[in-house]
């Protein structure tokens, strides 16, 4: 019984690995926006990303 | 069947046959007709001779009645594997091992037309048992000094116990002449759910073959009221929850893993990994005053719909900078924002030397259409850094080795479970055994005494 359940559960995680490298999955987060406007080509700084100004120093030991 | 055909033989109706104790007078019962060597008195404990017309006194033992009560009623009849059966004998035996006293239940049944069958019960456990058709044959090898192992039918049961036995309480009707402080050397070799046993009495050696039975069976098939006592810790032949062998799941998680692996390959022979652009810029603080954010040129991504990498090289030397990005589709508008550090410090403190962070980073845009893109990039760096110059690579539909490694564990964990709970079961019972696993203590303990 679990032999076959595990079986199916491994198909299912193969199959899902295998699509998920079809399909570009990705472990990274990042934020995905629509509509953003045609303009920002031409004047970049009329988008602001809302990561901007999120940085702080964190380096060194 | 004719009006003048006489009735077919057959055995006779079974009748019970009333008597008196000798001692006390209180009403003997006797329900396998002639077959009882002895007969207990329920009201005097006197083991009687059921051979003897006068029902000779053979012993008289003393108890304290209220500590011994049968679960099975004597005289309760039931219906075990489809055959008949009358409970007419009950004794409780015990071992000794380590100064702790060990007591079971055996229950004497009786069929006439099938004999004797017995059922034992230990703290919830029970056993179905009845006495072997063929001799056993002794097998060597299981352990040294051990009792080995004993081959029955064509299977082998792996040495559990040898103990000695004693009776110390008897009730009903026995086939063989029972006396209370009666010494046997019982030894059993298991094969879950079955136990083979030995029994030795002076110079004779029975052996018998039991299999597990669950509480709710037994009451289920004696009709007995109310629910079978809770079965403590792990009997000798007590089925394993784990029923699939876990030797065959490694076998398909091998087989899993292989098959992982060989998608990983194929799909990092089929990834693309087209180099969409790469463009070094230099970050000025001077400059940056106004209006840090710029796009890259425009670059296409073609096929289906897959991810894209973003590299980012910097050579920084106890610096960071940062870059906000969007990766924006300049058809549809849509647009991936996110930010990436790139930093790298090194030292040399009381621990020696140390280095933290890289030069270079990469993130993985998930599940990226294709189309026309271009990157709007917007840097910020350490104060302390005048200028820097930094290197932007994308990449477009390149192999996550993160998600094989997902799959990988998600497919070793379900396997590593089951092996420990069949690991944990299987150390329980032979922690009864007399080959006990080596107990974690008993290692500390060796290493201790070696230091």
């Amino acid at each position: 019984m679990f032999r076959k359940l595990y079986l199916l559960f491994g198909f299912l995680t193969l199959g899902t690995a295998a699509f998920g490298q079809y399909r570009g999955w990705s472990l990274d987060t990042v934020n995905e926006l629509k509509n953003v406007p045609k303009s920002v080509r031409d004047n970049p700084g009329s988008y602001r990303s809302v990561y901007s100004g999120y940085h702080h120093y964190t380096g060194g030991k | 069947m004719g009006a003048g055909t006489p009735p077919l033989p057959g055995p006779p109706k079974p009748q019970v046959k009333a008597l008196n104790c000798p001692k006390c007078g209180a009403a003997i019962t006797l329900r396998c007709f002639g077959q009882a060597e002895t007969v207990v008195c329920g009201s005097c404990r006197c083991i009687l001779d059921a051979k003897d017309p006068n029902l000779a006194i053979l012993q008289q033992f003393e108890i304290k009645t209220s500590d011994v009560k049968p679960f099975i009623p004597l005289g309760t009849r039931g219906k075990l594997r489809g055959t008949d059966y009358e409970v007419i004998g009950f004794q409780r035996r015990h071992i000794t091992v380590e100064g702790i006293t060990y007591s079971w239940h055996e229950y004497l049944l009786f069929n006439p037309y099938k004999g004797f069958r017995y059922l034992t019960e230990y703290n919830g456990h029970w056993n179905d048992i009845s006495i072997c058709k063929q001799l056993p044959m002794m097998e060597g090898g299981f352990s040294a000094g051990a009792g080995g192992a004993a081959n029955y039918l064509g299977e082998v049961y792996r040495h559990f116990q040898t103990s000695d036995a004693n009776t110390d309480f008897v009730l009903g009707e026995f086939p063989w002449q029972v006396r209370v402080g009666e010494h046997a050397v019982v030894t059993d070799y298991v094969r879950p759910p079955r136990v083979l046993s030995s029994e030795k009495l002076d110079k004779e050696v029975t052996w018998s073959i039991g299999e597990y039975m669950y509480g709710r069976e037994i009451w289920d098939s004696f009709k007995l009221p109310g629910s079978p006592p809770e079965a403590i810790g792990v009997y000798e032949n007590q089925p394993s929850p784990v029923t699939t062998n876990v030797t065959s799941i490694w076998l398909v998680f091998a087989a899993f893993a292989i098959f992982l692996l060989a998608l990983m390959a194929g799909f990092d022979l089929r990834a693309k990994k087209e180099p969409v652009l790469h463009e070094t810029y230099l970050y000025n603080r001077a400059d940056a005053k106004g209006e840090p954010s710029f796009v890259s040129d425009v670059f296409e991504l073609t096929g289906r719909t897959s991810n894209v990498e973003v590299k980012t090289y910097a050579p920084v030397s106890n610096h960071w900078v940062y870059l906000n990005y969007a990766l924006i589709n300049q058809d549809s508008g849509q647009a991936w924002d996110f930010g990436r550090e790139v930093s790298y410090y090194y030292g040399y403190d009381s621990d020696g030397s140390w280095t933290e962070g890289k030069q270079n980073d990469s993130v993985v845009i998930p599940s990226v259409p294709p189309g026309h893109y271009y990157l709007r990039i917007e840097p910020e760096a350490d104060p302390s850094l005048p200028n820097i110059s930094y290197t932007v690579d994308v990449i477009h539909d390149v192999p996550v080795f993160g998600i094989y490694a997902i799959a990988f564990v998600a497919l070793l964990v379900p396997a590593l479970l089951i092996s420990l709970r069949a690991y944990t079961f299987e150390r329980s019972r032979w922690s009864e055994s007399d080959h006990p696993p080596i107990q974690i203590s008993a290692m500390t303990g060796s290493s201790e005494d070696d230091s």
